[in-house]
């Protein structure tokens, strides 16, 4: 606790009013990052000691330090920083990919599916029905007709459904699980955010037509977004292609290697559209399951995956507005709960319908809490798509995903202590 | 599709790199190049906005922590060899020496390069050339022990003068880096408009003052059991805080990381676990700062340009060989040292091209992008010779010692 409060009071003094005029104000972003490193680690080992995840403690050091709370790390920090959080992204994304093991897929494949099918068109189906009965409690769904609210109340679903792969890979690593829990969480994980994508075009497309008068469908938004699946698919194979060449005939400087194929898939994704997480899913994937050497690529992130780790979830902390927590808790709340209880049943009929152990069928939907990027990314297109309501919509999606991201890790890191997982990788 | 371009590049030169490191029998100047790692400096600038353009102004905003933490790596890892307990290992007389080989060369640098830059620059502020002309000086005297390293393995015979050489390259950056700290305080940017000498003293209190404290709190994080994993963050965390510190301060980030590496290096009992750390650290964040140094690099040269790299290159060469015997006669050194041993000091390394670029970021001056040019230009020319001056300096002399 002592490191951290020092920590913490050396940046209050280099921030304070009396060395302000000798600072250069457009210069924070280092100091920012250096900062939140130390900061975001010692609160995260603060946090282990009371048998709590690392990553909660680094988003939580990101809402502390952030512009809503401290300002240690200020919104234009934030933005400057957004390249580094992508390439965080994608190492993390590369992680995930290279811990799905084609053999053991293969063997949860049915589960998989099932557990992905009926949480999503649960999850679904509950906040169509919270939207059509809680019309008059939800500020932004008044004044709506029936089609409308169908169609939003869709979009409120989708933006519901998915888990943070990147979540779920970082508290497998910290708490070095291996298992069927663990994979069968991580492979769901992954396999819906694929479908989420796709679904949350077609939502956006159906209340984009909804709201105008003749109620035409946007096909091409459809195809647009389907485009960039399939482009982002094709990218991902020549990019797990090229991995698997350079591990067989160069071998040398893989650290660099690794952070030139982040910084490829971020740059070619930010220039034409494509998503740097399926890209490096599918190329970490391909290492790992078809070449021979595809582990020393993963066991070259996994070494420095823990500052990894503090960029991405500090600044995911950081890019959350406490404030619309404290403006939306109640419904907030609702919305959690209610999402807690659908993601139980609809874990609980897919594991019950391929007959998985009694621990799976009561306990796996506790790892599929955590929410973080991906919707996020859907929230601010929203936003950005309607704006009499967007932002508003905004601001409760912000805070939901402030609960869940929170309390995400920790009833994941539970559930992997619980099944006897934790600590069993080599 | 430009960035399908750069990773061609990038693994075409970490291909051609595996070939020409693994082939360490000769010493040959481009062996050194790609062994040294200048040659990413190039492969920046092909992605710079001089080049392909991925590097743009944007993506380099976004990168700039990386070039802090390169940065200050360097400047940490300088400072933490600087181990006083080894360092009295050594005579005194070498020291000295150090220091009167950077003195000759800093002056010789400094006052013909103030009088070449009045004649260029003569509209320009007599104080900001002056101070260009102090960095070029302080670049100058800025020795680097990689190729000294790199040769060990392929002399013929080691004796006492590669073990005074080796020496002196490793300890005159000290000399070069707080010589770096006295510019940046006393003619710290934005100018000062008044009390200069009691702001700039202030500058270098805090300069000093600052990493000492987070030098002294990495010691006390790590001084209990840590495992690999906590070092590398607090390793990393540190360094960027204190670089990054130095960026929002204006202070020279070579300096304060520095200072950092010199207090933990004298408080700590952990040397030989961080060592592994920083060796397998080293390389990639080394890397990563040459390209980016590459991308900032804009390449508009003209013919005064032309006329400092030559002179950079002559005077490097001149001040490092001249005054060799003369400084060893006046430190009464029972060997004598020819002229031809400072042949071996024409390689400055890393430390000289971080130099450069934190004078070049943290001055944001037209006058400050044709200092990069120089001295890159100088830099990579008196480093791709080194080889040889390697070669009829201590390579002669030690085998005319064993004899």
């Amino acid at each position: 606790m002592i490191p951290l409060l020092a920590v913490f009071l050396i940046m209050l003094l280099l921030k304070s009013s009396a060395l302000l005029p000798f600072a250069l104000p457009g210069q924070t972003t280092s100091i920012a990052l250096g900062f939140i490193l130390v900061f975001a680690y010692l609160m995260g080992s603060n946090l282990k000691r009371l048998s709590l995840p690392q990553i909660t403690g680094f988003i939580l050091a990101g809402i502390v330090c952030g512009p809503f709370v401290f300002n240690f790390i200020s919104e234009s920090d934030v933005n400057d920083l957004q390249l580094l959080d992508g390439l965080a992204l994608s190492l993390i994304a590369l992680t995930a990919g290279g811990e799905m093991k084609l053999g053991k897929l293969k063997g949860h494949l049915k589960t998989i599916v099932s557990i992905v099918f009926f949480q999503t068109i649960l999850v679904l189906a509950g906040f169509i029905f919270l939207g059509l009965v809680g019309q008059y409690f939800i500020p932004f769904f008044g004044g709506m007709n029936f089609i409308q609210l169908f169609a939003f109340s869709l979009l409120l679903g989708t933006l519901m459904t998915p888990t943070s792969p990147a979540t779920t890979i970082a508290v497998i690593t910290e708490t070095r699980s291996a298992g069927r829990y663990t994979d069968l969480i991580l492979s769901a994980a992954v396999v819906k955010d694929f479908f989420i994508i796709v679904l949350f075009s077609f939502s956006l497309s159906f209340a984009k037509s909804s709201i105008g008068p003749s109620y035409d469908f946007d096909m091409t938004f459809l195809l647009r977004i389907l485009s960039e699946i399939g482009g982002s698919v094709f990218i991902g194979i020549i990019v797990g292609g090229g991995i698997i060449l350079y591990l067989k005939f160069i071998k040398k400087d893989i650290t660099i290697f690794i952070l030139s194929i982040a910084f490829f898939s971020y740059q070619i994704s930010h220039n034409y559209g494509f998503h740097p997480l399926l890209i490096c899913l599918i190329a970490g994937f391909l290492a790992e399951n078809f070449s021979a050497q595809g582990q020393h690529l993963i066991n070259a992130i996994e070494k420095s995956s823990v500052p990894v780790y503090i960029v991405f979830f500090a600044m995911s902390g950081a890019s959350l507005d406490i404030s619309a927590l404290r403006r939306m808790w109640l419904l907030a709340l609702v919305c959690v709960a209610l999402r807690g209880l659908l993601k139980f049943s609809g874990t609980f009929i897919g594991t019950s319908l391929t007959r998985e152990e009694k621990g799976i069928r009561r306990w796996a939907w506790t790892g599929f809490i955590s929410q973080a990027g991906v919707a996020l990314g859907m929230a601010i297109v929203i936003q950005n798509n309607f704006h009499d309501w967007g932002t508003e919509f905004l601001t409760l999606v912000l805070a939901i995903i402030a609960i869940n991201q929170i309390i995400g890790p920790v009833f994941l890191q539970k559930l992997l202590i619980k099944a006897k997982e934790a600590g069993k990788k080599n | 599709m430009q960035a399908i371009y750069a990773f061609g590049l990038l693994i075409l030169i970490a291909f051609l790199g595996a070939r020409f490191i693994t082939k360490r029998s000769s010493l040959s100047p481009v062996n050194y190049f790609f062994y040294s790692g200048f040659v990413y400096i190039f492969l920046g600038l092909s992605l710079g906005p001089s080049g392909l353009d991925i590097l743009g102004p944007r993506v380099l905003t976004g990168l700039t922590p990386l070039i802090s933490l390169g940065l200050g790596w360097v400047g940490f890892l300088f400072g933490f060899q600087l181990e006083t307990k080894y360092l009295k290992c050594f005579p005194r007389k070498f020291v000295s020496l150090s220091f009167l080989q950077f003195l000759t060369v800093f002056f010789l640098g400094t006052s013909v390069f103030s009088l070449i830059l009045k004649t260029f620059y003569a509209n320009e502020q007599s104080a900001l050339l002056y101070g260009m002309a102090a960095a070029m000086g302080l670049l100058m005297s800025l020795n680097s022990p990689t190729l000294l390293n790199m040769a060990s393995n392929v002399m013929p015979s080691r004796g006492r003068y590669h073990y005074l050489a080796r020496f002196l390259a490793s300890v005159s950056g000290f000399w070069g880096i707080a010589g770096l700290a006295l510019i940046f305080s006393f003619w710290h940017y934005p100018f000062f408009e008044s009390n200069a000498l009691w702001k700039g003293g202030g500058f270098l209190l805090l300069s000093t003052l600052f990493p000492s404290v987070i030098g002294y709190l990495f010691h006390y994080l790590t001084k209990k059991r840590t495992s690999q994993e906590q070092m590398l963050v607090y390793l990393l965390g540190m360094v960027f805080f204190v670089s990054g510190a130095a960026f929002y301060f204006n202070l020279p980030p070579l300096y304060v990381s520095m200072v950092m590496g010199i207090t933990f290096s004298n408080l700590t009992k952990i040397h030989e676990k961080l060592y592994p750390l920083l060796l397998s650290t080293e390389k990639p964040l080394y890397i990563i700062l040459l390209i980016l140094i590459g991308a900032l690099w804009e390449l508009n040269l003209d013919l005064k340009a032309m006329i400092l790299v030559g002179s950079m290159i002559l005077l490097r060469i001149m001040a490092n060989v001249l005054p060799m015997p003369l400084l060893s006669s006046i430190l009464r050194f029972p060997d004598h040292l020819p002229a031809q041993f400072g042949l071996c000091f024409l390689s400055s390394g890393g430390i000289g091209v971080a130099f450069a670029v934190s004078l070049k970021l943290s001055y944001p001056l037209p006058l400050t992008d044709v200092f990069l040019s120089v001295a890159l230009l100088g830099v990579l020319f008196t480093e791709f010779i080194s080889p040889w001056g390697l070669k009829y300096s201590i390579f002669p002399l030690d085998a005319e010692g064993k004899k």
